[in-house]
């Protein structure tokens, strides 16, 4: 009871933040009805999924300062699942989803009880390396397509619920709007939560965090579990989207980095972090690379300004954007 | 029978003339660890730009591929130095997440601006002293000029980069600095100029490498992320820091990268098929770096914790 | 029954002999505290209770049970809190968040927690810093509040690893003050260390002298000073030989 009562409680928030969130609560519950492009809807669910991803990675890596660079995984791990079971055996988006995420949440328990033995770099690293083992697996493993992947097919007439296909975008852009609120408040609640605090004073200091009974390593695994379950959601949730799932485009190296990347230029271990950068990276990456990946002799100078705009926020505010937005606060102050 | 001896001689000495290539290229990455505690997730983008450097100068020059050794050194430690003075430094003020954070901005920058200046079309080198090239050292064993080449040159520069930090004084300043950044401080040494140094000698020797890789293998802007990982693997197995573990380590890696063609043989013996162990040759080098790191965190020669 | 019986217990960290066989026991009721020159070995066997290390040899017991193989983060939760000689604060918590964080160990429920740990920074009288950022305090009042985090986990023992360290006078004199409260108030156990004996010597009821890694000396504070071992180890052997010459002259 008291849980889901943290999990709405949001008034620890100063008051113009939760004023300009509810703003924008509103705008993405219109944003269907407003004039605009199929462009413009495709680049609005990127970013719900990147927030998505980008609040699981906060998890761990935000509050609890572990730097996953192997997120990836699990967003295979998720999209795979669905696309085997409805392929093989007809199994509806809403069996295999919590499914999924439960095979996530057991490979996670695998590879962190290794992996939280690790700190700092050597973690970082490890991560890249179990995500880029398991992709690896998959890309030669027959049974779920190898490299060239799977190709869901249409069950049926559209609308279709069950299996999450649909004509219309806007059907799924609401689907993953309830689950980007579902996980908003989710997110509040852990942060609000024992495990929250103590993966904060984990993040502060261990040795600290142990002499108050904390057991580290298990408290690290715990959150890394809950931070995978999410983003395997969205894996699901992908895989019906896009009718289609490749190793190298659902576990790749740079999906890992891109939700990484997302979380810290927006903020690690604050609640709107991921938001604010899924808000900045994803449009931005979307219209500079329309606009000029698409012309001639410009392939690569989208990607090269977003490298140079992160080297410059990491340099000047490691805390990223958020940071920016606190730092101003506290001179006002 | 002979067919698994001369298999295994092959995979031997094909995976030792491999491994001194990513023994060279993991140099820079432990020296740079070493100084700093830093890690550059932008190695294999250094790499790259070596590797562009002779392709490109070589033909404007009129001159060897082998030749322009020297110019991808100069550029991979104009290189290293500018990052530092202009990245790095600010970095290390910051959080390590921050310092994650930046050298992955600096691996995307590089990697993009290589695409949009030399586009996605893998190049090789058609013409030289070393391309295509090889001598039969026994049946069935061909040792390719390029890769003997390159070991060869590797050697020499494990030779300078321990005589540099070994035998003279700006080494001595250099380890000291590794060793205890504040006090070699208050001994009056520079840690910015040893910091500075250490990625110019990181830069000149992975562009050196990446020099003599162009040789045998094709550049294209994405090439870096897995020697990334191998460099790291490398320098993860020899001890994060240690030059000796480095050349040792990329060995043994080359070695395991190099088996599976003794395990077809024997499976072919067997009458065992269907399997392709070639796909699984990357796969073990990140394998290695997870259980190196699980189980024996300081590698063979390390003393960083 | 002693709260808190260390026996013979060793700890060597390779050739090098930090502790050596020492003995001593701590009662509920007791300030007891530990000094010795620096060096002597104090913080590795706080070390040593608290499960940070792993006992070379010896046995450690807690409120009757055997703790020497337990891991920190377990003997913390039997009771047995401790703070830390060097403290950093950094991080995105606020004081009471972090206090929090120590009455989070008893109870899930975040609205006992932080009336917990709002409880516990009234009693330590700095309730007005509760929605200030650490690294917002000086370093004093760090100190206090991780001494607050300490308490809020509701021990039954507390280590003090040299609270007083870098503080002025007038804060010691506070910080004395203080301590005989939680001591008194709470009922909870002293074991502190502190190479500055002023505040070892106003607090303790017992104290107990470590030199080179061993016990030399146990007793009350005013026992404990002039015991000849105790002087020797402090100031030297040169000074013993000229205070007995002059002793002797006189």
């Amino acid at each position: 009871m008291e849980a889901i009562k943290n999990a709405f409680d949001f008034s620890d928030l100063p008051k113009t933040e939760l004023s300009l969130a509810a703003a924008v609560l509103v705008f993405l519950l219109g944003f269907p009805a407003l004039p605009h492009s199929s462009f413009g809807m495709s680049t609005m669910i990127q970013f719900l999924a990147f927030s998505l991803y980008g609040m699981g990675w906060n998890l761990i890596g935000g509050y609890g300062g572990q730097v996953d660079l192997g997120k990836a995984q699990y967003v295979g791990i998720g999209a795979y699942t669905t696309a085997v079971m409805m392929i093989r055996w007809n199994v509806p988006f809403w069996f295999s989803m919590p499914l999924g995420m439960a095979f996530a949440v057991g490979w996670s328990f695998i590879i962190g009880y290794p992996l939280f033995r690790l700190k700092g770099h050597y973690f970082a690293i490890a991560t890249i390396a179990t995500s880029l083992v398991l992709k690896d697996l998959f890309e030669v493993w027959d049974f779920v397509g190898g490299a060239r992947g799977l190709e869901l097919p249409i069950k049926g007439d559209f609308p279709n619920w069950l299996y999450l296909q649909f004509r219309e975008d806007y059907y799924y852009y609401y689907i993953l709007l309830a689950m980007f609120l579902v996980g908003l408040i989710y997110v509040n609640g852990f942060r609000h939560s024992r495990l929250g605090y103590q993966l904060r004073a984990i993040k502060d200091n261990e040795h600290v965090a142990r002499s108050l009974g904390i057991d580290v390593h298990w408290s690290k695994i715990k959150a890394y579990a809950m931070a995978t379950a999410f983003v395997a959601a969205v894996g699901s949730f992908h895989a019906c989207y896009n009718y289609n799932i490749e190793p190298e485009d659902v576990m790749s190296l740079d999906l890992s980095v891109l939700i990484a990347m997302m979380a810290m230029l927006g903020g690690a271990g604050s609640i709107w972090g991921p938001i604010i950068g899924a808000a900045i990276l994803v449009p931005m990456k979307n219209y500079l690379g329309s606009w000029l990946g698409g012309q001639a002799g410009f392939a690569g100078m989208d990607l090269a300004l977003y490298g140079l705009i992160i080297m410059v926020i990491a340099a000047a505010q490691p805390r990223g954007v958020y940071g920016i937005v606190e730092a101003v606060r506290a001179r006002r102050r | 029978m002979e067919d698994i001896a001369i298999q295994i001689t092959k995979s031997l000495v094909s995976g030792l003339l491999m491994g001194l290539v990513f023994a060279l290229v993991a140099l820079g990455l432990t020296v740079i660890f070493g100084v700093m505690d830093i890690v550059n997730f932008a190695h294999g983008e250094f790499l790259m730009v070596g590797m562009y450097t002779t392709l490109l100068t070589s033909p404007l020059l009129g001159i060897d591929p082998v030749l322009t050794l020297p110019l991808a050194g100069i550029t991979g430690a104009i290189l290293g130095v500018m990052c530092y003075f202009g990245l790095i430094r600010f970095l290390i003020k910051g959080p390590m997440i921050a310092q994650l954070f930046g050298t992955f901005g600096l691996m995307i920058f590089l990697r993009n601006l290589a695409l949009l200046f030399m586009g996605s079309e893998p190049r090789v080198i058609h013409e030289g002293w070393l391309v295509g090239k090889s001598f039969i050292v026994g049946p069935g064993v061909v040792l390719e000029s390029t890769k003997l080449a390159v070991a060869v040159l590797s050697l020499v520069s494990f030779a300078v980069v321990w005589w540099l930090i070994n035998r003279t004084k700006v080494g001595k300043a250099l380890t000291a600095t590794s060793l205890d950044a504040e006090g070699a401080r208050y001994m009056g040494i520079s840690t910015e100029k040893m910091n500075a140094l250490a990625w110019a000698v990181g830069g000149a020797s992975v562009g050196i490498a990446g020099g003599l890789l162009v040789n045998f293998w094709p550049v294209e802007p994405g090439v870096g992320l897995l020697f990334t990982m191998i460099a790291f693997a490398t320098v993860a197995l020899g001890g994060f820091g240690s030059v000796r573990g480095a050349l040792v380590a990329g060995i043994l890696i080359g070695m395991i990268v190099n088996l599976p063609p003794v395990w077809d043989a024997m499976m072919r013996l067997v009458h065992v098929s269907g399997l392709d162990i070639h796909s699984f040759k990357y796969t073990m080098v990140y394998a290695i770096y997870f259980l190196i790191m699980v189980l024996r965190p300081q590698g063979l020669f390390g003393w960083k914790q | 029954m002693a709260l808190l019986n260390v026996d013979k217990v060793s700890k060597h960290f390779g050739g090098l002999v930090a502790n050596h066989e020492v003995s001593f026991e701590v009662d509920q009721n007791e300030v007891v505290g530990l000094i010795g020159p620096n060096g002597a070995g104090k913080t590795t066997l706080f070390n040593c209770i608290a499960g940070y290390h792993a006992l070379t040899s010896g046995t450690v017991r807690f409120n009757g049970a055997d703790i020497s193989q337990l891991k920190d983060y377990q003997v913390a939760r039997l009771g047995l809190a401790r703070t830390f000689q060097i403290f950093e604060a950094s991080g995105d918590l606020s004081v009471v968040d972090n206090v929090m964080v120590g009455s989070f160990m008893h109870t899930g429920s975040r609205g006992e927690a932080r009336r917990l740990a709002r409880d516990t920074l009234e009693f330590l009288g700095i309730a007005e810093t509760a929605r200030s950022m650490m690294t917002e305090l000086p370093v004093a009042a760090q100190k206090r509040v991780a001494l607050a985090t300490a308490l809020a986990s509701q021990p039954k023992l507390l280590l003090l690893d040299e609270v007083g360290a870098g503080l002025n006078p007038s804060e010691i004199e506070g910080l004395i003050n203080l301590l005989q409260r939680i001591h008194r108030e709470k009922g909870i156990a002293l074991l502190l260390t502190e190479h500055v004996l002023e505040m070892v010597m106003a607090m303790s009821h017992r104290v107990i002298v470590l030199e080179s890694g061993q016990k030399i000396a146990e007793g009350e504070p005013a026992e404990v000073v002039k015991d000849p071992e105790v002087v020797r180890a402090y100031l030297g052997d040169h000074y013993v030989k000229r205070q007995a010459k002059e002793d002797g002259d006189a």
